[in-house]
């Protein structure tokens, strides 16, 4: 096995294109001898993460985005990023990296499907986010201790049925309340909703899946963060 | 006074209906208030694009106006967006316009609801008739003048019923005592009672009791009706009140015969497309469940006037009456709330079967008619399932008997005479045509089968109302045009896709078959498949199936799956011994486009049945066999429910369940039926890689 996953003799930009055919292909054996390989050059740790994995992680949400892959893929895909984040996580806590960002997701109340959520989490993990998932049935109130115990750039919302999706205004006004709602961005997506909607509850933006998620999350992080 | 609002008139072809709306009011909501009903799946979202309609131009002198694009406003962002994606040519989508002057306006057949094919016919199972309400002939004593004190003509009828009935303690409804007296006199002292026989079965039924019925024993016998000398016939109505269907069976209750079989749209339907849109309704409307309860019990008095004039009857002849319906049917028709229904934890406002008079709900049957409904068992498995496993009695067999419901929401039943489970999965409105680029419900014009052929990829179909295969040179009528396709030709066509090898076990079109057909052809990055030419369609454009519907269907097959899978795992079992495919939807599906699809589990193909309209056929056993209301009710605390959503394995389950026919489980009886898994035609990752191997650079592993 050993021999098989010796990438020493790749070049680094042929380093690179494998690592984003294996994250494709969701092979995590292989992206974490990919990893190892890109440390024991010198690369930082997050030179890896964003080169290597975070640029893997893109081609399969375009293609996610664009119906060429699909779920079963996307999680593998999601999968093998995990076993490398794994390598780096720490190594990243080590160095003052830069932070992608980070974001609390969870399903509203009264609501129990998640894994249209757990995708999103996924995806986001694989763009380089620090995601805390809340799980399903969220009050107001989780998502608020959240909000202040994580400090989230973004927080995310999820709803599959359109009894439940009302729930995500009461969460807003919460935020408000607290005045938490300038702090974060909010995103929401799931099946029943739609830009409209997401209009009118004053969330910053509907994502229709996955993918969009993503690309959504990083613009808004970056106008916040451009205006810092 | 007030300025009035300004109105703008309108008229709706090919119905003819005109009349005058509130200037601002949308074409869909517009069209609702004239009694037109416009399919829309999506509830106004300008999403599904099932209300498309034409404007026509100019003066209409019949109608008395002048009909102009310009009187609708213009078109939004979310309808361009729609149309960027879909081309309707001149249509415009009903719920994004507003009717700013007047109109005239053209609903094409396939826009048009209440089109729908009803296919439910009770079939013949054998039930022991022993109903809740029956006739019994009586000889009544006549009042002497030295009568004891406390004896009137009704207890002189007791005393008759004890005597030669041998029934006690038989109350009456105090509303028919007018009638008493003179039926004895007209009958000479003889009478025919309709009596019901049966058990007050909630705590609560009291409440809903006739005024004056006081408190009365667990089994109690009431007198529903009073004939003068002997009289024959006592009727009962069965209705499965289904979100979209509602169908009433009219049974002699003597015989056990069923005399009249009557269905028809759920009105409800204008109100919420499916269940949660309905609950939605109930929470934001302030007169919502009233609403909806009046437009239910509405049209259950209008099945029950159909039903009994077929056979020369009127309502009043009706005694007795068995309900089912998943629990927001069953709320909405005893006017509850099902606000709770629409989030976890989905409690029922009662699960207990209810007893109690037809006239409290306000159904116009015979005065003193009885009204049982069924037993729920959890928040999404309702008394309509319950009726299901009455007549399909899993749990009186030896095999392993799993029964699945299909519908928005489908209900799983698995178990045998040891133990069985239930549980709910949210397949989502794809089988209904919904979320597909050309689906539709089943109606004439529909396509219900499809056929590819292997090697030159050339298609056939058949569409609701003609027998004969079409194919690209079948010359047709203009009425064997297609409209759309309906869930059971989704079905087969996504499975014939994959025989065909034009998408593979993941779902993905593949590109190489692009060489094989013109039909295969991909947009952008991804394929679509031309199922038919628009030279054979009602709307002369192609109807296509794309990625994207086979997307869909991918995850609504994936939850149904999913769902029986679970409970298979909670059962510890690897196969079942009979799979029961259950509704209208299941009568039309064929089991080994089913199978191949994986959206039941692997079964040999002869054990695969499809029953039809089970929850009608459950509640005809109801009203015709008091005993198997007592099961029922047994059944609804024995059964087991399994929440699939909030179990871990669920997930698991659901991704294997995407692939075609699964990623994980075999389909041992499929063996020969599915294509070879396609080795070395080039996926897109080793096309990647295969293109560096060129540059050539060395390739680990």
């Amino acid at each position: 096995m050993s021999d098989e996953l010796d990438f020493s003799d790749l070049p680094d930009d042929e380093l690179i294109q494998q690592t984003h055919d294996d994250l494709y292909d969701g092979l995590d054996v292989e992206v974490v001898a990919e990893v190892n390989e890109f440390l024991r050059r010198g690369w930082t740790p997050y030179e890896t993460l964003t080169k290597g994995l975070v640029g893997g992680m893109d081609i399969v949400g375009i293609d996610f985005r664009d119906g060429i892959l699909f779920v079963p893929e996307v999680l593998m895909a999601a999968k093998a990023m995990k076993a490398g984040m794994h390598i780096l996580r720490p190594l990243l806590a080590e160095t003052s990296a830069p932070q992608v960002g980070t974001m609390v997701i969870g399903t509203v109340k009264g609501d129990i499907h998640d894994i249209g959520k757990n995708l999103v989490a996924m995806m986001m993990e694989g763009a380089g986010f620090k995601v805390v998932n809340l799980g399903i049935n969220n009050d107001a109130e989780k998502f608020i201790n959240a909000i202040k115990e994580h400090q989230p750039d973004i927080i995310g919302m999820s709803a599959l049925l359109t009894t439940t999706m009302p729930y995500m205004q009461v969460v807003i006004k919460a935020l408000v309340e607290y005045s938490l709602r300038e702090k974060v961005i909010v995103l929401v997506g799931g099946a029943p909703l739609n830009a409209a909607f997401a209009e009118e509850i004053e969330a910053d933006a509907y994502c229709r899946d996955a993918a969009v998620a993503v690309d959504t999350a990083k613009k808004h992080v970056a106008i916040r963060r451009s205006k810092q | 006074m007030s300025e009035p609002t300004p109105t703008c008139q309108i008229a709706l072809m090919p119905s003819g209906r005109r009349g005058s709306v509130p200037a601002g009011t949308t074409l869909l909501e517009a069209a609702r208030l004239l009694g037109v009903e416009i399919e829309s799946i999506c509830g106004g979202r300008q999403t599904c694009g099932k209300c498309q309609i034409l404007i026509e131009e100019g003066h209409f002198p019949k109608h008395n106006l002048t009909s102009a694009l310009a009187h609708l406003s213009p078109i939004d962002e979310r309808e361009a967006a729609y149309r960027q994606l879909h081309d309707i040519g001149a249509r415009r989508l009903a719920c994004a316009c507003e009717v700013l002057g007047d109109v005239l306006i053209t609903v094409p057949e396939e826009s048009q609801a209440r089109k729908q094919i009803i296919s439910k016919a009770a079939t013949d199972r054998v039930i022991d008739v022993q109903p809740a309400v029956r006739q019994v002939y009586v000889e009544v004593r006549a009042a002497e003048l030295d009568e004891v004190g406390g004896q009137g003509d009704w207890e002189r009828v007791q005393e008759a019923l004890a005597q030669q009935w041998h029934l006690n303690n038989v109350a009456i409804d105090p509303l028919l005592l007018p009638t008493l007296q003179p039926a004895l006199k007209q009958g000479k002292h003889t009478l025919t009672l309709t009596l019901w026989q049966g058990r007050d079965s909630t705590g609560g039924s009291q409440a809903a009791e006739g005024p004056g019925v006081g408190a009365r024993p667990a089994n109690s016998s009431e007198v529903l009706r009073i004939q003068p000398g002997y009289a024959e016939g006592v009727y009962g109505l069965a209705v499965d009140v289904g979100s979209t269907t509602v169908v009433a069976h009219l049974c002699d209750l003597r015989t056990g015969a069923v005399l009249a079989t009557e269905a028809t749209m759920n009105p409800q339907v204008r109100f919420g497309e499916d269940l949660m849109s309905r609950v939605s309704y109930a929470m934001l409307q302030p007169q919502g469940v009233a609403r909806m309860h009046r437009a239910i019990i509405g049209a259950l008095n209008d099945l029950a006037r159909k039903a009994t004039a077929d056979v020369g009857l009127t309502p009043e002849d009706v005694l007795d009456m068995v309900l089912v319906g998943n629990p927001v049917m069953h709320h909405l028709l005893l006017g509850i709330d099902p606000v709770e229904l629409g989030g976890a934890p989905f409690a029922l406002a009662i699960a207990a079967p209810i007893d109690m008079k037809a006239r409290d709900l306000g159904l116009k049957l015979n005065t003193a008619a009885r009204v049982h409904v069924l037993p729920n068992i959890a928040g999404h498995v309702g008394a309509d399932n319950l009726a299901v496993q009455l007549a399909e009695a899993p749990h009186q067999q030896d095999e392993m008997m799993l029964v699945i419901d299909v519908g928005t929401n489908a209900e799983i039943v698995l178990g045998n005479r040891e133990q069985v489970l239930c549980a709910s999965s949210p397949t989502g409105p794809a089988f209904e045509g919904a979320q597909i680029t050309h689906g539709q419900r089943a109606a004439p014009g529909a396509i219900e089968r499809v056929r590819i052929d292997p090697t030159t990829l050339e298609p056939r179909h058949k569409v609701i109302g003609h027998d004969e295969w079409i194919d690209s040179v079948t010359a047709i009528t203009a009425s064997a045009r297609a409209t759309g396709i309906c869930g059971s030709g989704i079905i087969e066509v996504v499975a014939e896709l994959f025989t065909a090898g034009i998408i593979g076990a993941d779902g993905r079109f593949s590109e190489a078959a692009t060489e094989r057909s013109p039909r295969v052809r991909f947009k952008g990055r991804t394929g679509e498949y031309v199922l038919v030419d628009s030279t054979h369609t009602a709307t002369s454009q192609e109807i296509v199936v794309t990625q994207n519907d086979v997307r869909n269907i991918q995850l609504a097959k994936a939850a149904l799956y999913a769902g029986a899978k679970l409970l298979m795992r909670h059962k510890g079992i690897e196969k079942v011994d009979r799979i029961v495919l259950a509704g209208a939807f299941g009568l039309h599906i064929d089991p080994h486009y089913a199978m191949i699809l994986g959206l039941i589990p692997d079964c040999e193909l002869s054990k695969v049945i499809a029953v039809g309209n089970a929850a009608g056929d459950g509640a005809r056993i109801a009203l015709l066999n008091r005993e198997q209301r007592q099961e029922a009710a047994r059944l609804a605390l024995w059964v087991e429910h399994i929440q699939t959503a909030v179990d871990p394995n669920f997930q698991t389950e659901f991704v294997a369940a995407l692939g075609l026919p699964n990623a994980v489980d075999a389909f041992p009886h499929l063996e020969g039926l599915l294509p070879a898994p396609v080795t070395g035609s080039p996926t897109r990752r080793s096309q990647r890689r295969h293109v560096r191997t060129q540059a050539e650079s060395p390739i680990p592993g």
